[in-house]
């Protein structure tokens, strides 16, 4: 073997294996390398995300799984305050997402934006359900608006998300956010229930996502 | 308007609305885009981790979604893509951990081989020299001459294995006491003069260890009379000190 070659090999012995005592160590570099090659997975930017789950690319869903479950897991919770049912609304957001995602459509929005308000339809489409009404017996019909409110409100976890942000603002502005959006009631629902002109719900919501607007950046 | 849209409060007939002024005023569509970043941002920075037990249900559910005939089409199209990328990573890594590994065990096996090679030299070099000394011993034409302790170190003894054809001598010493590092013994080789005086002729100096024994190759000597040894300062160039004479042999009784 040529010395050149001999000092090449002692030199690469001494970067990827060391001794400690009588046995010889593998160099922790050498596993990172080999985690990057084997373990991590590929990240996908979002037109190639969309476009292999569109083929139903099932690697293509579990990153998608891996990604943004958390995210969605804490928009379903700010709106269903039992955690074992929000496993479940998540489980069937994804679905829904995996078979709708034909209806996707990047003009007009982002995929994130897209997922989040399957996470929320799906979300308050739990909470009007039958068996979900039955099971908080004592909640009343949506009618009784204000009821509704105070409890769920007060449920809910609140130091984190769009409810973090909601909680900033005034009183009047965050009701109505809170029953517009963490409770999807129509603006009539609400005027009717609240007693307050339809115009005059409608303009304050509006100022009031202008404030979470600016309050997001 | 963006932010009713982006939250998904817009009724049906204002997204219509707003989707068309999206593709008529690029700025409009900009200012959606970057308030939907801002969103997506801030709700992903407080997600929780992938939660945990749902995505088995979830996939198996979502693999019985997927037709039969149409999910053999897509193996074949992402094979060409995507699969293959994966495949490759893993044969990538292979290659990787092999050429390491090949590396690692080419460099040990050659120094292991090499040591090897350096002690097999060794220990053929030290069965010559054993050869050569036991020939000594048995050969015809070699005469031994045994030295006597004196009277200054009674217990020493020593052979001299003299091979009068070939001048090769050498010494096996026994019960040689080790010196100070100062001094080294001296073997001679001594010869009666004419006139009756001794002529001593140095066969080498030599040093001997713990147990005081020692089997050694000296200078070669064509002609002696007896044989003794000597202790003397270290390196000496001079002639015998008789005083420190600690063995003695004559060649012929």
């Amino acid at each position: 073997m040529p010395l050149d070659t001999k000092q090449w090999l002692d030199k690469s012995k001494t970067v990827l294996f060391y001794k400690k005592g009588e046995t010889t160590i593998c160099n922790p570099l050498f596993f990172c390398i080999l985690y990057h090659l084997l373990i991590e997975k590929p990240t996908y930017n979002e037109p190639d995300l969309v476009s292999l789950l569109k083929q139903q690319d099932e690697q293509a869903f579990s990153y998608l799984y891996d990604n943004y479950s958390g995210a969605l897991f804490n928009v379903i919770n700010q709106i269903i305050p039992d955690k074992e049912l929000v496993s479940d609304v998540l489980q069937e957001v994804f679905v829904n997402i995996w078979r709708k995602i034909d209806s996707y459509d990047a003009d007009k929005g982002r995929l994130f934006t897209w997922m989040l308000n399957v996470a929320r339809n799906a979300a308050i489409d739990k909470t009007r359900s039958r068996a979900y009404r039955d099971n908080m017996k004592n909640q009343t019909l949506p009618e009784d608006v204000s009821v509704f409110t105070n409890q769920t409100v007060k449920q809910n976890t609140d130091d984190y998300g769009l409810r973090k942000l909601v909680n900033k603002l005034k009183d009047d502005q965050k009701i109505l956010v809170e029953l517009s959006y963490f409770q999807g009631f129509t603006h009539e629902e609400i005027a009717n229930s609240l007693n307050i002109p339809l115009g005059t719900v409608k303009t304050r919501i509006r100022s009031a996502l202008t404030q979470l607007r600016i309050l997001i950046k | 308007m963006i932010e009713s849209y982006v939250l998904g409060l817009a009724s049906a007939e204002e997204r219509t609305e707003f989707e068309k002024l999206c593709k008529q005023y690029p700025e409009l569509k900009a200012a959606r885009n970057e308030f939907e970043i801002a969103l997506e941002k801030q709700l992903m920075s407080e997600a929780a981790a992938p939660v945990a037990g749902v995505k088995e249900q979830l996939m198996s559910k979502i693999r019985q979604d997927i037709p039969a005939v149409k999910s053999k089409l897509i193996n074949m199209n992402t094979t060409n893509s995507n699969q293959r990328s994966g495949g490759l990573r893993y044969v990538a890594a292979a290659s990787v951990i092999l050429l390491l590994a090949a590396a690692y065990f080419a460099y040990s096996f050659y120094s292991k081989n090499k040591s090897l090679k350096d002690e097999l030299a060794k220990s053929q070099e030290e069965q010559k020299s054993m050869d050569n000394k036991l020939k000594m011993v048995s050969d015809p034409n070699v005469a031994v001459v045994s030295l006597k302790g004196t009277a200054k170190a009674p217990k020493s003894s020593a052979s001299v294995y003299w091979d009068s054809t070939s001048a090769n001598v050498y010494l096996v010493a026994k019960n040689m006491p080790k010196l100070a590092s100062d001094k080294q013994y001296q073997l001679w080789a001594i010869i009666n003069g004419a006139d009756g005086g001794l002529q001593p002729t140095s066969l080498g100096l030599f040093d001997v260890g713990e147990d005081g024994k020692i089997i050694l190759k000296m200078e070669n000597a064509n002609k002696a009379d007896a044989f003794a040894i000597t202790i003397e300062t270290k390196g000496n160039k001079g002639g015998p000190n008789l005083e420190q004479l600690q063995t003695m042999g004559a060649t012929r009784l």
